[in-house]
């Protein structure tokens, strides 16, 4: 993998890990309330938009690494971010890593890596 | 709480799956393909592109509903149950060819989510979030 690819493959798993925690933030915020009313207010604030704007820079990314990197080696990645995600779902928001969770997210992640390996 | 993740993950499910139905019929009726406007007129004269702007949104707005209370990790593997509903419509629908490796991986896939939702069910996980002094 040479240079610019390697570049692409870095910010692909910081910004769909970055995507997704800023959704959980938006989701995650208990003062949001219900309904229309939570929709309101999410959309009021940076977070929700912040992922917005990750998910569309991810698929941009996700264009340009492939046109540098077969489809098969790209799925490795997906793998990658599952564990990238859950570690970052720890650290930032404490959530409670049971050992039958651990083992629930690294099968899937496995799972994703063995379905790529094939393609 | 199950319920709410039964019924929010098969809602994600089928909006991922009628997502990716619709683009594989937008994508062949706007054949051949080509970087032009007559492309893109091509693809959004037809009514699947729609469906599949459809599907994107109703996904969105299902994830962030179940985001409110199910943590991002698990959460997050969990919707790639996706990878094996894709594949199964794929060899199902478009006749596409399946390799075995991708059928184990397909299971391994499985598996993991029934750990998820074991671990959910068994109550080992059932307060989220570590408390302070568990840091």
């Amino acid at each position: 993998m040479h240079g610019l690819a390697l570049a692409l493959w870095i910010a692909y798993v910081l910004l769909d890990t970055g995507g997704q925690l800023a959704f959980k933030a938006a989701a995650g915020d208990e003062r949001a309330g219900d309904g229309l009313a939570r929709w309101r207010y999410m959309l009021a604030r940076p977070w929700i938009w912040v992922g917005i704007a990750c998910y569309v820079a991810v698929f941009v990314d996700w264009i340009a690494f492939l046109s540098l990197v077969p489809l098969s080696e790209g799925v490795l990645l997906a793998a990658i971010n599952i564990v990238a995600i859950m570690v970052a779902g720890r650290i930032l928001f404490r959530e409670r890593l049971t050992p039958l969770r651990v083992t629930g997210i690294l099968l899937v992640a496995a799972g994703v890596a063995i379905v790529g390996v094939g393609s | 709480m199950k319920r709410f993740y039964l019924i929010g993950f098969t809602l994600l499910l089928a909006f991922d799956t009628l997502n990716l139905l619709c683009f594989k019929a937008a994508g062949a009726h706007a054949l051949p393909l080509e970087m032009s406007t007559a492309w893109l007129a091509r693809v959004f004269s037809h009514p699947w592109v729609y469906g599949a702007i459809a599907g994107y949104i109703g996904a969105f707005v299902t994830w962030m509903s179940l985001l409110k209370h199910a943590p991002i990790g698990p959460a997050f593997a969990a919707s790639h149950l996706e990878v094996v509903t894709a594949m199964a419509l794929s060899w199902w629908v478009f006749a596409e060819p399946v390799t075995t490796t991708q059928v184990v991986g397909a299971l391994v896939i499985v598996t993991g989510i029934v750990c998820l939702a074991f671990a959910e069910g068994s109550g080992e996980a059932a307060k989220n979030h570590l408390a302070p002094h568990e840091v």
